[in-house]
This record gives C-alpha cells, structure tokens and sequence, in this order.
C-alpha cells in the first residue's frame, strides 16, 4: 500500500543510508593520513621537592615542577574529519623499580577553527609531576613528549605522538632550581 | 476531525509511485554526490550534511504530495455490472485499454 506516509519512510530511509555512506567516504578519504607535526619544546626551568605524598605510603616522594614553552603548528592535522585535538605533554622517564613511568603534566583542547598555531612561552604545568617514589632526583634521563588524540567525525581516534621531543637531566639536590 | 485528514487525497497509480520513487532516489544521490565534492573541496563535512539534508527536504516536497504527474495512468476500471442473475460475468466493453499486470 502506497500512503504519504510508506514514501515519507522509504524517502527517510534512503536518505539516512546514503547519508552513512558518505560518513564512510569521509572516514576513508582521511583514514591513511599521517597527522604527525613537528613539535618544538623546551624546558627552561626545573624545580624539585621532596614532599610528603598523602595517597601513597606515608612516605616522601619527589615532587617535580617545570616551566617549559612549546611551539607547534597543528594547522595541516585538521581537515573535514577532525572535530577537535586533545593535547597533552608527558614526561617519560626510568626508575628502579619501574622500566617505563609515564605523567601527564599539561592539556588543552584545541577545536576546530580555533588558532592552530601553538605558542606558549613559560608554562606551569597544569597536573603535579609525582614520583611513586624518589625516582626524580638525579634522573639523567626524563624526555618531554607532546602527543595528541584526533576526534573525528567518523572513524577511529588515532593516537599520535608529535615528532621532536626533549630530553633531560634533573637537579641533584632538592629544592633547588635549574635552568636550561 | 479525522476525516478532514482522511479527506485529503494521497493516491498514486502505480505508474506514478515508480515516477516518486526513481525521482527521490535521483535528487539524493545527485545531492549526496554534490555535497561529497563540495565537503571535500572546503574540509567541512557539515556543508556535506546540509547538502544532502536540502536534497531531502527537495525530493520531500516533490515526491510526498500527489502531484497530477503521478496520476497520468490511472487504471482503467470496469465499468459497474449491472446486478444481473443470469450473467456471472459480464464481458467489459472495451480490452484494448486494460492495463497489463507485471
């Protein structure tokens, strides 16, 4: 039976595959895209302390705080796929009793349309830099990397690392600041 | 109040309902490629949703409403038997009209 109402459905329905469908083209057209930029960081100030660590063990543990500025153009990841980028520096480093420690210090959120031009010149980080333990102290070895997840419209939530990323040592002594 | 809404006239003959169908499926995937190229060109995949949202308020407009040009072929009905007992079934007057079955 043919009524208003089976052709508003099949009208309805038609327009929603092809509407699928093209989300799919979107998806496919970006898929295989590198969205690697090249990241240029610098820490310019290192204080550490040794502080008691109310979550853990009642135990002190090192407690870093950096100032660091960032320069990066993110202008070629956007493109129709990308609603939005999620941006964060972590710091990697080795302990004795962990291979790999990974923290978060500092995020934004960058949308679509706002400026893909990143500058920032003596930043706090935004999150505290704890060790579980006293793993900061003379760490010869702690490499800043600034990543950032793509939000698409449609597809998979690629997970990119930027290329340039910085290495470096921490103070000796407690307290006490270093400038790079 | 009902019956107003059962007053409106929705029918298409059969010729017609093709017609809707081939012509909604036309508009839209025009649209849809449109908006595709369209969306790539500028990097906005919005103006692709819009576009195609257009097509469909487009092929909405054309094909929902019984417009004369679905009713061009309407079926030839018999013509009303007289209720005659000895007669089962009356020939019609004219074979050469009737619509043929698919």
């Amino acid at each position: 039976m043919n009524t208003v109402l089976s052709r508003a459905n099949s009208l309805f329905a038609f327009s929603l595959s092809v509407m699928a469908a093209l989300t799919f083209g979107c998806f496919v057209t970006t898929a295989f895209k590198d969205r690697r930029v090249p990241v240029d960081i610098h820490v310019s100030k290192v204080m550490l302390k040794n502080v008691d660590d109310f979550t853990g063990p009642r135990e002190r543990s090192d407690l870093g705080f950096i100032t660091f500025d960032i320069l990066a153009d993110l202008e070629p990841i956007f493109d129709w796929n990308v609603k939005q980028l999620f941006l964060y520096l972590s710091a990697e480093y080795a302990t004795k009793s962990n291979s790999l420690n990974q923290v978060v210090l500092w995020d934004r959120i960058i949308l679509r349309g706002d400026n893909t031009k990143l500058n920032l010149r003596d930043m706090k980080s935004k999150y505290f830099f704890f060790d579980d333990g006293n793993g900061l102290r003379a760490n010869k070895n702690i490499t800043m990397t600034l990543s950032w997840n793509v939000v698409p419209n449609a597809g998979i939530l690629p997970l990119v690392a930027g290329s340039g990323h910085v290495s470096l040592p921490f103070p000796e002594q407690y307290e006490t600041t270093k400038s790079y | 109040m009902l019956s107003v809404f059962k007053n409106i006239p929705t029918h298409m003959d059969y010729k017609g309902q093709k017609l809707a169908e081939q012509i909604f499926q036309g508009i839209i995937l025009i649209s849809a490629v449109i908006g595709f190229v369209y969306g790539l060109i500028i990097q906005q995949f919005g103006w692709t949703v819009y576009i195609v949202l257009a097509g469909f308020a487009v092929s909405c407009l054309l094909t929902l409403p019984p417009w004369p040009m679905y009713r061009r072929n309407p079926l030839p009905w018999q013509p009303v038997a007289p209720e005659a007992s000895g007669e089962p079934t009356p020939k019609p007057q004219d074979n050469t009209k009737r619509k043929k079955h698919k």
